[in-house]
């Protein structure tokens, strides 16, 4: 780049002018395209923003719009750095483990030396990095959506809209935690990765955080007209207090026939603390949402029904191998072969304990409320509508104790595949009461007279009775044992079905939610006069599908499922919850 | 779109006899309420330009072992190796039996609010994309298929099951279908 371009220009100037543009010529035209295309903030750090800030070289400038863009809790480097370390060091340990064994001996007694120094080197990077993406990183909050920009070699702007939130969670990783941290999760529904993470933020800072952010979405703007309507309430964070007064207790008997609890209207009994005016203004800092703990698990429940799994058959099998196989051999060695197998159902048993224990949920305007985790907590919120799907099943060991589990889809949890991911758990393990009480949490009304009746059936039902239509006799050359329960109904909210005898499971997916509709059909079922009906989901654990059932009701089922899906969603209400009367 | 050859191979459902001993309410057959025949659709098939694409595919993976097999059984004179190549005959006549027969299977349908689909001869199966659903569409179109002048279009829902990929369109159709599936989105738009 030359003094090509401006030598015209210069031209008609007197002569001793015209070095002084050709000179500069190049700085505005190489910053030029930068600041015109309003590239990541302080990537080229241009020559006006450099001066306002001399001093910080690494510095990002605040981006030249109106947002009011905030830092990160300082501390977050020392909580993330760590990290790192561990990484590395997992990583040497793995891979490099002879070389370094090699190092050793080679280096001789100066060896330790020499590690401890890589080792500080490594932490020295590690925290050093966490330190430059730490001042890298800026969020801002506005109405509609919530900007994140962070990286420092390849950097990102996220900006994720409040109204697509699926979900807000608050995690704490057992460091941060004891420090007093909190990492803000937004889920949105954009597949594995999408969420924005906000982290690490002072616990009240997080709450204050979520509160906004749940009540913007819901619809509401803060500041724009004051008017607090009385004071708020619990001060932010405090947990639902489990020796209160319950809304509605897990005791048996306390839910009502009709299958929900006596106050099953949220909206008579759950109201903001700032009561919003007709556009949704309020004064100050954003209201809290009041919640009602609706239920909890008992750590004594949980850690019976994490041992009466599957997993721990397999435990069990797995000892007895070992115990085998040492007998058989007369040799310990040989039971190490099983180790990694054994340690991997170790592990996943205690991952599920871990992250079930202290399970408490919620409700509250701003939708469900679960809280969970030992080492690691965890409070999730999840709004209303935001639940594509609902399943509750029942493993062979939990039917004498009678106890299920609920697991639902939201889009923004995604799922991973892994056995022992949480976010999707509405209740670990609860009675057949609280799981009854976990699907009105996410569908209040079900849309039928008697909901109780209906889940029953739904639960343990194996007849036609109460309008379920199931699979007829002829299926039971396909599916010997299953075809009992295979079965589906509707309602005026919801799709519900039910299959299996082993391994009991109801599914309901409200009708708005609906996706995509499939009908299949082998040849085996072809010649029996049967199809399965399937139901696509969202990512998640919840994958709805009846097998089997007569040919002319799987097609009606389709053709009809079609249509009330998009009656349900043409008179759904918008995403903005708040704003729904 | 009607599959002949395929009520012809598999026995009509009714006319099997039926191990429950129920009674099949199909003595006088109405079509609305088959499943994979909705009452009022008029099936749009794919282009026959398909079978060829998968014909010229599925003929190369197994031109090559031909080739190979025949020359080694020319050069060692084996029987095992010459019935293999007679496998591989027989499996190269299945193959352009099967693909046609694949392909006129296939089928769409844009209804006033959903798009349906189906294929599958043996294992049928349809589905039904409501066009407040779609959260994209893609088009794609492979140098074979550039060549033949066809390309596929497949509509995302949130779902991963959705599986909703239309192959071999006309590539004006294929163009036309995607213009016409994301403004039938666009103003059934719904959140998740």
């Amino acid at each position: 780049m030359t003094e090509d371009r401006p030598l015209p220009a210069a031209g008609p100037l007197p002569a001793g002018a015209a070095p002084v543009p050709a000179g500069a010529g190049p700085v505005p035209a190489g910053a030029a395209p930068a600041a015109a295309a309003a590239t990541p903030a302080g990537a080229a750090a241009p020559a006006g923003a450099a001066a306002a800030t001399p001093a910080a070289a690494p510095e990002p400038e605040p981006p030249a719009d109106d947002l009011a863009w905030r830092r990160m809790h300082p501390v977050t480097p020392a909580v993330k750095g760590w990290k790192v370390l561990a990484a590395v060091l997992a990583i040497i340990a793995w891979n490099a483990a002879d070389d370094v064994r090699q190092l050793a001996e080679w280096l001789g007694g100066r060896a330790w030396l020499v590690i401890a120094g890589v080792v500080v080197l490594v932490a020295l990077v590690g925290f050093g990095y966490s330190a430059i993406a730490w001042r890298m990183t800026r969020f801002a909050v506005t109405d509609e959506a919530v900007h994140l920009r962070s990286g420092v070699v390849f950097r990102q702007q996220r900006q994720a809209r409040l109204d697509r939130l699926q979900a807000v969670d608050v995690v704490q990783p057992l460091l941060a935690r004891i420090i007093g941290l909190s990492e803000l999760r937004l889920e949105v529904a954009g597949g594995a990765g999408s969420a924005v993470s906000l982290a690490f933020l002072r616990e009240a800072e997080a709450e204050q955080l979520r509160a906004e952010l749940l009540a913007r979405a819901a619809g509401l703007h803060p500041g724009r007209r004051p008017r607090p309507a009385g004071a708020p309430t619990a001060a932010p964070g405090a947990p639902a207090a489990p020796g209160g007064p319950p809304l509605a207790t897990t005791t048996p008997g306390a839910v009502p026939a009709t299958g929900h609890p006596a106050t099953a209207d949220p909206d008579a009994a759950l109201t903001l603390p700032v009561e919003p005016d007709a556009d949704g203004g309020w004064e100050g800092p954003a209201p809290v949402a009041p919640e009602h703990p609706v239920y909890e698990v008992p750590v004594g429940r949980l850690l019976a029904s994490t041992l009466l799994s599957s997993a721990t058959i397999w435990l069990v099998v797995m000892l007895g191998a070992v115990g085998a196989l040492i007998a058989g051999t007369g040799q310990v060695g040989s039971a190490f072969a099983l180790l990694p197998a054994l340690l991997g159902v170790v592990s996943y048993t205690w991952t599920r304990f871990n992250r079930g224990a202290n399970f408490r949920a919620a409700i509250s305007p701003d939708g469900i409320r679960l809280r969970h985790g030992l080492t690691e907590s965890r409070a999730q919120t999840v709004p209303p509508g935001r639940v594509q799907a609902v399943r509750v099943t029942q493993g062979l060991l939990w039917r004498k104790p009678d106890w299920w589990r609920v697991e639902v889809n939201v889009a923004g949890y995604g799922s991973s595949g892994d056995q022992t991911q949480t976010e999707n758990v509405l209740l670990p393990v609860g009675t057949r009461d609280e799981a009854m009480l976990a699907l009105w949490l996410v569908l209040p009304d079900l849309g039928t007279a008697d909901p109780r009746a209906l889940v029953e059936a739904g639960l343990t039902g194996r007849t036609a009775d109460g309008g379920w239509a199931v699979a007829p006799r002829r299926s039971r050359w396909l599916d010997p044992i299953g075809w009992r329960r295979h079965g589906v109904t509707v309602t005026d909210r919801a799709l519900v079905l039910r299959s299996g005898v082993l391994v009991r499971q109801l599914v309901v997916v409200p009708h708005e939610r609906t996706q995509s509709l499939g009908l299949e059909q082998g040849p085996l079922q072809r010649r029996l006069g049967l199809a399965s009906f399937q139901l696509h989901s969202t990512p998640g654990p919840v994958s709805p599908r009846v097998d089997h059932l007569d040919r002319r009701v799987a097609a009606g089922l389709l053709d009809e499922q079609a249509t009330r899906a998009r009656t349900a969603r043409a008179g759904a209400g918008p995403e903005q919850w708040m704003r729904r009367a | 779109m009607s599959t002949p050859e395929g009520a012809a191979v598999h026995p009509q459902p009714d006319a099997a006899p039926v191990p429950g001993g129920a009674p099949v309410p199909g003595a006088a057959p109405v079509r609305e309420s088959e499943p994979f025949e909705p009452a009022g659709v008029d099936w749009t098939p794919v282009s026959p330009r398909l079978a060829s694409a998968r014909l010229v595919v599925a003929l190369a993976w197994l031109g090559v072992p031909l080739v190979v097999l025949v020359v080694v059984a020319a050069l060692t004179g084996s029987v095992w190796v010459w019935a293999s190549a007679a496998l591989v005959v027989a499996l190269v006549v299945w193959v352009l039996w099967l693909v046609p027969r694949q392909v006129r299977a296939m089928g769409y349908a844009e209804r006033a609010d959903d798009l349906l689909l189906r294929r599958g001869i043996l294992f049928r199966s349809m589905v039904v994309v409501p066009y407040g659903r779609m959260q994209y569409v893609d088009v794609t179109a492979g140098p074979l298929a550039r060549k033949l002048g066809i390309a596929s279009v497949q509509l995302h829902t949130a779902s991963p099951g959705t599986d909703a990929s239309i192959d071999g369109l006309p590539t004006a159709e294929a163009a036309r279908l995607r213009d016409q599936l994301a403004s039938r989105g666009e103003a059934r738009l719904a959140g998740l």
